[in-house]
């Protein structure tokens, strides 16, 4: 009979300890802090909010650019060498629905050069491939989803020029949406160089 | 002539029912220029399937006319172009000028062609070849399963037959059995367990049995609960909109830099505002119950409140520009296989420990940048190690702490 009561008492022993070390924080849960104060910014961070902000609208820490600022930070308005360098101040106030002016009047700032075409290229498959597809016939991974994404290299797409590709990658067109918030003017143009390329099948 | 004539036709009938058009060749041009918009079938995809077209159209001049540029069609008033500009959400149809009559011909006579094919037959044979072996695999892992799990049940039984095996040793070796113990029987299970206790407690081998034990776990717990202390590894909050990487990253292989357009350029990795979901929600499932959330926060103009994973405290800097785009780090190197999480986790650590330890062992991707030329050469004089971060200053503490 003992050995039943200390198996008992044993088996309770033991099933307190396994409870005590299986217990794990939840996946919700961020843990224990030690000195949290210097964790936690004193300034307004972006992305990173501890107490809510009472001073910007809907509780934001951060608020729109001004409109008509440009960002600095790799900011360039020269392009190419020497004698070709052109200058460009990469700001188009086109409108979205003047698509006809962007074709009459833009043309690409940027000289083709073995580096921007590269540049295009990786640019082209960071926003553009998962729906126009790595070749641009339209035959991305996205496209068989969304319906409607062009050939680049048929007919009616071959002979797009600069300003209309441009224009597009900007507001937008039919389907496809604006993309002018996620790329810079520099970054569009040298997609544009490469969507030539692509043209030529 | 007349017999000749109607034998051509008879044997044309199958490829080019609707007369004149080569639809070999309309097939090519369809899959070219109208499938990303059209189908053969009735089944509208962007503009209306095209089952049909000739029976519902004016008349072939008319499609000849709307295809090569269906702006200037509707401009002109026709009624029909309006008509059919309006039932399709008044999106413009690419103007093709560069198709002749005879290509549209051949065209439609494919499409005609395409709804009068017989359906195929050979797909159900091969459904069901191919499910055969399936079901022999599905198999496979459930007897695998079987097993294993009684294997573990013999093992369980095995230690909890060794551990009975102890306890009634040590138990026998403590107190020889007694009359008075038989009386125990009868009395009820916390008086059984009162007597027990007792009994285990006035065992000194026991005892110092049990209190090792609660002394050693005690004392790993607190080492591991201090260890612990700050560390976010396997957090993976619940989000306000269910948003899949798995889907949109793995399945889609949507590029991280879509969404995520500050990693290359700044500080920052970003995390997308609305307008970058509605590059493709915009036409792609509006009407799943996830996908309404990012509407609803744009028409109440809020900001959508994702949980941040990776905090790294304010006392360490981090600048995702300076690992991505210079030392052309992946993004999976920190925050492990994104694209096959449903939900984002904290895979790493985020100690100065896991920081430190990269750079020890990183080397510098010093390939075509003059900036690290006289670098590489003095290093070169000292060491004949390659360069690594830790060699230009990846290991000072202002580095990241100031």
């Amino acid at each position: 009979m003992i050995t039943k009561h200390t198996s008992i008492t044993a088996l309770a022993v033991i099933g307190l300890l396994v409870a005590g070390t299986s217990c794990k924080r939840g996946h919700d849960n961020t843990g224990v802090e030690y000195a949290p104060q210097m964790y936690d910014a004193v300034g307004y961070e972006p992305y990173r909010q501890i107490k809510p902000n009472t001073i910007n609208p809907q509780g934001l820490n951060m608020r729109l650019p001004a409109r008509g600022t440009v960002a600095r930070p790799n900011y360039h308005t020269t392009f190419g060498e020497g004698s070709e360098a052109k200058t460009d101040l990469m700001m188009y106030n086109i409108p979205a629905d003047s698509i006809g002016i962007a074709e009459r009047v833009l043309i690409n700032p940027i000289p083709e050069t073995e580096k921007s075409m590269a540049e295009g290229q990786v640019l082209y498959t960071r926003y553009c491939s998962h729906c126009h597809g790595q070749t641009g016939k339209g035959d991305g991974p996205v496209a068989a989803q969304y319906k409607g994404v062009p050939n680049y290299a048929t007919d009616a797409y071959k002979t797009l020029n600069d300003g209309h590709i441009f224009h597009v990658i900007t507001h937008g067109k039919g389907r496809m949406w604006p993309h002018g918030s996620q790329i810079t003017p520099e970054d569009r143009w040298k997609i544009v160089q490469y969507v030539h390329k692509l043209q030529q099948g | 002539m007349l017999l000749v004539s109607s034998g051509q036709v008879k044997a044309q009938d199958a490829a080019a029912p609707a007369g004149g058009g080569d639809a070999e060749k309309g097939k090519t041009l369809f899959t070219n220029n109208c499938a990303q918009c059209h189908s053969v079938t009735g089944e509208k995809v962007v503009g209306p399937g095209l089952k049909g077209i000739e029976t519902r159209a004016p008349s072939k001049d008319w499609l000849h006319k709307w295809i090569k540029n269906s702006s200037a069609l509707i401009a002109t008033g026709d009624a029909y172009a309006n008509q059919v500009f309006n039932a399709n959400g008044k999106i413009q149809m690419s103007s093709f000028p560069s198709l002749s009559d005879a290509d549209i011909d051949g065209i439609l006579a494919y499409i005609d062609g395409a709804n009068k094919a017989p359906a195929p037959g050979p797909t159900a044979t091969t459904d069901g070849t191919s499910s055969a072996p399936a079901a022999a695999a599905s198999s496979g892992p459930s007897e695998l399963f079987t097993f294993v799990l009684i294997a573990l049940l013999l093992v369980m039984l095995l230690v909890l037959g060794v551990l009975l095996a102890i306890v009634s040793i040590l138990s026998k070796a403590v107190s020889p059995i007694t009359a008075e113990d038989v009386t125990v029987v009868t009395s009820t299970f916390g008086q059984r367990l009162k007597t027990g206790l007792s009994d285990a407690f006035n065992n000194p081998t026991l005892r110092s049995i049990v209190i090792w034990l609660f002394l050693l776990v005690a004392a790993k717990e607190t080492f591991d609960g201090a260890y612990s202390i700050g560390i976010q590894q396997g957090y993976a909050p619940k989000q306000p909109i269910a948003y899949s990487h798995k889907l949109h990253a793995g399945q889609y292989k949507i590029d991280c830099n879509y969404c995520h357009t500050g990693a290359q350029k700044g500080k920052n990795a970003t995390i997308p505002a609305a307008n970058i979901c509605m590059n493709c929600h915009g036409v792609i499932k509006k009407e799943s119950p996830e996908i309404q959330k990012i509407y609803t926060a744009i028409e109440e103009n809020r900001p959508i409140e994702w949980v941040r994973v990776h905090n790294l405290p304010d006392l360490a800097y981090f600048n995702h520009s300076q690992h991505v785009n210079v030392g052309n780090v992946a993004c999976q190197t920190c925050h492990g296989e994104i694209e096959k999480m449903e939900v984002v986790e904290a895979r790493s650590s985020l100690t100065m420990g896991w920081c430190i330890d990269c750079h020890r062992r990183t080397e510098v991707n010093t390939k075509d940048n003059a900036y690290y030329d006289k670098l590489v050469a003095l290093h070169r004089k000292e060491s004949k190690e390659p360069l690594k971060v830790a060699n230009i200053g990846g290991l000072e503490c202002s580095k990241c702490h100031y």
